[in-house]
């Protein structure tokens, strides 16, 4: 059960159909929460239940303490008394409007000598001041992405809402957008709801995630948590092997050896460099598949990485051949996957120190 | 609006132009001058008459023509009719009995049929109606016209004067029904029917002179078309004016122009 | 050409179209977004004036409007003069009869508007009237002018419903289209010709400008 938060985004959904829910959520300001799960689980529909574009039977919604919706006191605000800004899977565009025109639309709460300034700040907050007179037509897709943005945040939202934001968009861009809504939620300091079935954009952006099947809440909390669990039912990418995702900061920089050392806790890694400032925040996700797990120090290896651990569990993975290693530096979790065989032939059991054997290039850091 | 084409922005002012004028010219309502009904065979003469009685500067009047028993279930459906003309009496009657009437009326001329047929038919008028008989035999004559005999009395006269010749039920099957006896002159006229029986006053007028040739029926074939005129409940001084000018002099003399028998007085 | 009875019938077209759009508007606007029970059997209320007979609404708005009848009566009292053989009977009756061409192409315009966009405006902070005005209306005008075309046009042509209604009542009923039926019967092929050509020309603009309409469809963003 959540603790509904003073400031920030409380959600209760209940309902038996014809969409079945039973949903409870928390978000908290300045950090992304993200809503995972498979296709058809819901999350679309707890997004527009949050916006006000549908109202389950039961609905809770109360954000920085104003209450939008509460069918029990019969009291639902309809979306357009809502301070929030939802960003569409399709964008959603006004196909008839410029870009200017697309964030004027949602600035009716803003008085009209301040709405060009507000315009020139958005724009210059997506990185669209040149495009003020295109219409979304004439815009490609990730640039339609920003302007959705920006509509977005022209409402000063209390509550920024995405559907999949990344779903339709090819990888290079969807990198260049990740890395600009990691930046940009900090400065909102609202909270961030992202919809996703893809776990990349989990590990990557998300502080705390709420993994939705089938309309039930089946697992929430923070990401470190969850992956080191291994409560998040989906791999890196696709590929169905666990992984953690960690919150590290650049400890130290190396230019002469183009490295980066990275520290989450008590695990610090040296990783290819990175170009951020000492103490810039940093996203960890290492596959479980990339870790070896050794009983004596090797010699001779390419390796940069050879970190001391404790064994704390030991899991059956989906192949019945194979084993998952949940182990422990200090505070801080990892995943192996090694065979069943190699945790006979090493003696692997919890309690037992090992050493975790990491390459380089196999941590993926997201700044 | 930004938004709206070039088309859409002359649309709109077209609209709104075509909105604006007959709101700002006066309305094309008009309700001053009494709306007098009158049988169709009056077509010609009725509006000779109307003429007239402008000229003599009595004011003006609005004519609406069509079959008698349909402006008699108008009338009782309550149009706002103030004089009526009809072709047979029975109609009349019908509204004095039903109390919508200022009085009985009164008879302002007995019609005649006539047997027309446009130049190039194979029908010709001068054999009278015992000249259809080799034609329909021969299978020559392919429609005749006459006016409904459900609610016209020029329909009713000319079943009566073809069931009298012993034709009707030959000639029933090739019939085209006119709405009104004007609408079957109009079918003989312009050919689309070989022949028709219609109002004596229509084929004396120049327009269907011209188009056709003609012959009266001899009266005794049919019930007289006793044609009586009553003034409405709803009557005002200035259909008054009109109910007296057609029993004027100069009215009968149109009437008889157009090939009317006049009742006396 | 017979002026006043052209008058009439602009009279009659501008008329039904002031009065008749907005309220097509509205029900297209509740047609084209959600269906809600009951809706299948309003939409098919909407288009039996396209396949009745023109004499079947004639026949029944006579019923309906005439002196005989207690609802006649009634609102011969609320409008101060009898409805049937009236302008304003033949109004009432022009109403009726353009519903469907005055509410389907508002209703497939409307339609044709992403449900996406409408919720994005919801969110947007538009209520009800600002959506109307700066997303409905500017995406889906082509079918407003497409309603206001082929109503203003179908009422200039109406005959039947008009001739029964109405009683031909020159400067009161009898509407163009009924008086070139008259000047045929009165062998003035001439005048009937000329207000015939006019008819038709306005048809041929009408639709020319509907089909221009239709196809300037809003670009989708």
């Amino acid at each position: 059960m959540a603790e509904p938060v003073a400031r920030g985004l409380a959600v209760r959904l209940r309902q038996a159909g014809p969409i079945p829910l039973d949903v409870e959520l928390a978000a908290a300001p300045g950090a992304i929460t993200a809503l995972f799960g498979p296709s058809g689980a819901g999350k679309s529909t707890v997004l527009r239940s949050i916006a006000g574009l549908y109202t389950p039977a039961e609905t809770f919604v109360r954000c920085n303490g104003e209450v939008w919706a509460d069918t029990a006191a019969g009291r639902v605000l309809p979306p357009h008394r809502r301070s929030v800004g939802l960003v569409f899977q399709d964008y959603a565009l006004f196909p008839h409007l410029d870009v200017r025109g697309q964030l004027l639309a949602a600035m009716s709460h803003v008085p009209r000598r301040a709405r060009e300034r507000r315009v020139a700040e958005l724009l210059a907050l997506v990185h669209l001041e040149e495009y003020a007179e295109r219409l979304p037509a004439a815009l490609s897709g990730g640039q339609q992405q920003r302007v959705a943005i920006a509509r977005a945040l022209a409402r000063d939202p209390a509550v920024l809402l995405l559907d999949e934001p990344f779903a339709s968009v090819d990888r290079a861009l969807r990198d260049a957008l990740q890395h600009e809504l990691a930046v940009l939620h900090r400065a909102l300091g609202v909270p961030v709801v992202l919809v996703t079935h893809d776990f990349e954009d989990v590990a990557r952006l998300a502080a705390e995630v709420v993994v939705l099947e089938a309309g039930r809440v089946t697992a929430k909390g923070s990401v470190a948590e969850l992956t080191a669990a291994g409560s998040l039912p989906f791999g890196l990418a696709g590929k169905r092997e666990p992984a953690v995702a960690l919150d590290a900061e650049v400890a130290a920089q190396h230019p002469e050896r183009q490295l980066t050392t990275v520290a989450a806790g008590a695990l610090a890694l040296l990783v290819p460099a990175i170009a951020a400032p000492l103490g810039a925040r940093v996203r960890l996700t290492i596959s479980s598949r990339e870790v070896i797990l050794a009983t004596e120090r090797p010699r001779g290896l390419s390796l940069h990485n050879i970190v001391a651990a404790r064994v704390a569990e030991i899991r059956d993975a989906a192949q019945p051949e194979l084993r998952v290693v949940r182990l422990a530096v200090e505070g801080t979790p990892l995943l192996a996957l090694v065979t069943a065989d190699a945790v006979r032939n090493l003696g692997l059991a919890p309690g037992r120190e090992v050493l975790a054997l990491i390459k380089a290039v196999a941590v993926e850091a997201f700044a | 609006m930004r938004s709206i084409g070039a088309l859409g922005r002359i649309v709109a002012a077209c609209m709104l132009a075509l909105l604006a004028s007959p709101v700002l010219a006066q309305s094309a309502r008009d309700g001053s001058a009494p709306a007098v009904a009158a049988a169709s065979d009056l077509g010609f003469a009725l509006e000779e008459i109307k003429d007239a009685y402008r000229r003599e500067g009595h004011g003006d009047v609005r004519l609406t023509f069509g079959s008698s028993g349909n402006f008699a279930r108008q009338i009782e459906q309550g149009a706002p009719f103030e004089l009526f003309f009809s072709a047979d009496e029975a109609y009349v009657e019908r509204l004095v009995r039903a109390g919508l009437t200022r009085d009985e009326g009164v008879l302002y001329a007995v019609g005649r049929l006539a047997l027309f047929a446009p130049h190039g038919s194979p029908v010709d008028p001068a054999r009278g109606l015992d000249g259809l008989r080799p034609l329909l035999a021969a299978g020559e004559l392919d429609r005749f016209a006459i006016a409904n005999p459900e609610h016209a009395p020029y329909g009713r006269a000319a079943e009566q004067a073809l069931r009298a010749a012993g034709l009707w039920v030959a000639l029933e099957p090739r019939l085209l029904l006119g709405e009104n006896v004007s609408q079957a002159a109009q079918f003989a006229a312009s050919g689309n029917a070989a022949a028709g029986l219609v109002a004596y006053s229509l084929v004396l007028s120049p327009t269907l002179e011209r188009r056709g040739r003609h012959a009266l029926v001899p009266a005794e074939a049919h019930a007289p078309l006793r044609q009586r005129m009553v003034l409405t409940a709803r009557a005002s001084p200035a259909a008054e004016r009109f109910y007296a000018f057609v029993q004027s002099p100069a009215a009968r003399a149109i009437f008889a122009r157009y090939g009317f028998v006049l009742p006396d007085g | 050409m017979d002026w006043i009875a052209l008058r009439l019938s602009l009279e009659l077209a501008a008329i039904t179209v002031v009065v008749l759009l907005p309220l097509a508007f509205a029900l297209a606007r509740l047609l084209a977004y959600r269906p809600f029970p009951g809706s299948g059997f309003v939409e098919a209320a909407v288009a039996l004036p396209l396949v009745l007979p023109p004499t079947v609404v004639g026949f029944y708005l006579l019923t309906l409007l005439g002196a005989q009848s207690v609802s006649g009566r009634a609102l011969a009292a609320v409008f101060g003069e009898p409805l049937a053989f009236s302008f304003t009977g033949l109004v009432v009756a022009s109403l009726i009869v353009n519903v469907p061409f005055a509410v389907q192409p508002i209703k497939n315009a409307l339609a044709a508007i992403p449900p996406n966009v409408r919720d994005a405006a919801r969110v947007s902070g538009m209520g009800t009237w600002r959506s109307i005005r700066r997303v409905e209306l500017p995406l889906a005008w082509p079918g407003l002018l497409t309603a206001f075309v082929l109503t203003f046009a179908h009422t200039l042509g109406e005959f039947g419903v008009v001739l029964m209604v109405g009683g031909a009542i020159p400067g009161e009923t009898r509407t163009i289209s009924i008086a070139i039926y008259d000047r045929v019967q009165a062998f003035d092929e001439r005048a009937a010709g000329a207000m015939a050509l006019f008819l038709l020309v306005v048809s041929v603009v009408a639709l020319g400008i509907a089909h221009s309409a239709g196809r300037r469809a809003p670009r989708r963003g």
